[in-house]
């Protein structure tokens, strides 16, 4: 495994899908956990699938 | 072949097992009315899906180094396929239980996944691309959970049965398109390293310890909120959760299980980002904690692993004061936050596991992923021992207190910190 001028080693262009999804991922989490404690705390139901 | 492919089969399989895994819990109610089971037989059935991991995980790392990641994801995914489509057919509760066991062994496969994701990514990117593999087939437990009921309803034989099926087919894929390792030395090296005396080597180790015990703090904490958390907020919080408007068992439930779900989704869903993360510290050589090391190449990611877990305890304290205010909302708002730092601890820990043990990648991610999964037993069983509000407060101040410490006085070492442990070099193995 390269352990030298990691702080200079460019990108390769996988990186940038790599982080497009996981800033999906984080849309996502954000979404659902917006979506589930709005209804939990008004009383309408909670997790998707738990209703 | 390219290493984003083999990032993509290895994420798939990883999916596909987490599916297959949390599949037997999807289906408890249908199974319970199936063969008249009790709260206790239930029980039981979602604690056996956990049986297997400690021992498992460290099988099936030793076995990637020795015979390759592809050979063994797809022997787990095979072996457990069969078998996932066998319980399709049983008629005895005893046998299902059995074949559910096994099938449970699915789960081990995270390390081999780490293994041969850390054999084609340069150090660099490492923390992204573990990020990714985990915290994208994590999701397959929550997607069980949301799909698998809905496309099968009660029909749970058909879904062992499909979901086997669809195991046999991506364990087949793994074979064609799978490869080992980016280059033949790096996969020779990872072999040799792979006997007896590299376990014992990396086992010892004072720095994969702690990694093993920041694992426990944040895995092993994630596994147990899953068990803990509907139960805790349903008693805990049983008037407020009241006052919003559930006054069944049912709304309850389905109150309680929402705050724990939160958790979980958070845990799996911030892990990629969480890897990115150590990245960011690696590239920008952030080293802003004392101690621990600053000069090694990876130190900047042992520092975000170090804040991950100071954030993980304060959120551990955060519950118990919130409770003290008697403040649902506040409660909630540390959950999340936990949720989300433990996605930091797990997935700053495995960002760190191959750079730490280029030559036993699995070995290790075997000893670190499997021993840790224990505190999925530990924590509960302190929780229940104490005022359950309280409880996170022991859990910070007398476990991960005292493990953060232990990660700092390990994670010290200027100059390959593998060479420090519990034997000499020359009885623990060789070669760092």
């Amino acid at each position: 495994m390269n352990h030298v001028d990691i702080r200079v080693a460019p990108h390769e262009p996988w990186y940038k899908y790599g982080v497009a999804v996981l800033l999906f991922e984080i849309a996502v989490a954000i979404a659902v956990s917006a979506y589930s404690l709005y209804m939990t705390f008004n009383g309408l139901g909670g997790f998707p699938g738990k209703h | 072949m390219h290493k984003v492919e083999q990032l993509g089969i290895a994420t798939v399989g990883f999916f596909w097992c987490f599916l297959m895994w949390f599949s037997t819990a999807a289906f408890s109610p249908s199974i319970a009315a199936t063969y008249h089971l009790t709260i206790k037989d239930l029980g039981l059935l979602a604690s056996s899906a956990m049986w297997m991991a400690p021992v498992g995980r460290i099988v099936a790392g030793w076995a990637s180094d020795r015979f390759g990641a592809p050979r063994t994801f797809a022997a787990i995914l095979a072996a457990c396929g069969l078998v996932s489509i066998a319980s399709a057919f049983t008629t005895s509760y005893e046998l299902l239980f059995a074949e559910r066991v096994v099938v449970a062994i699915a789960g081990v496969s995270f390390v081999v996944g780490v293994q041969h994701v850390a054999q084609w990514f340069d150090a660099h990117e490492i923390g992204t691309a573990e990020g990714l593999y985990a915290g994208t087939g994590n999701v397959g437990a929550g997607v069980g959970a949301l799909l698998l009921p809905r496309i099968f309803g009660t029909d749970y034989r058909s879904a062992f049965l499909w979901l086997g099926m669809i195991a046999l087919v991506v364990a087949a894929w793994y074979l064609w398109r799978g490869s080992a390792a980016k280059t033949m030395e790096r996969r020779d090296a990872v072999r040799c390293g792979g006997d007896l005396r590299g376990m014992v080597f990396v086992w010892t180790r004072y720095i994969a310890i702690a990694l093993m015990l920041a694992y426990a703090m944040s895995f092993g904490l994630e596994i147990a909120l899953n068990a803990w958390l509907p139960g805790y907020f349903a008693r805990g919080f049983h008037d407020e959760i009241l006052a919003l408007g559930f006054t069944d068992v049912a709304g309850i439930q389905i109150a309680a299980g929402t705050f724990a779900a939160v958790a979980s989704f958070n845990a799996s869903l911030f892990r990629p980002f969480a890897g990115f993360m150590s990245d960011l510290f690696q590239r920008k050589g952030w080293t802003p904690l004392p101690l621990i090391a600053k000069e090694l190449p990876y130190a900047p990611r042992l520092h975000w692993l170090g804040i991950a877990l100071i954030l993980i305890t304060l959120s551990m304290i955060g519950l118990t004061v919130a409770w003290l205010y008697g403040f649902l909302p506040l409660s909630i708002a540390v959950l999340v936050a936990l949720g989300i730092f433990v996605s930091f601890g797990t997935g700053g820990t495995f960002a760190l596991v191959p750079l730490l043990f280029p030559d036993r990648p699995g070995i290790a991610a075997g000893f670190i992923g499997g021993i840790s999964t224990v505190g999925g037993i530990a924590y509960p069983l302190i929780f229940a021992s104490v005022n359950a509000h309280v409880g996170y407060l022991y859990v910070a101040l007398y476990m991960f207190a005292p493990f953060i410490l232990f990660y700092f006085w390990a994670a010290r070492y200027e100059r390959h910190p593998q060479e420090h442990g519990l034997l000499g070099r020359a009885l623990a193995g060789q070669r760092s």
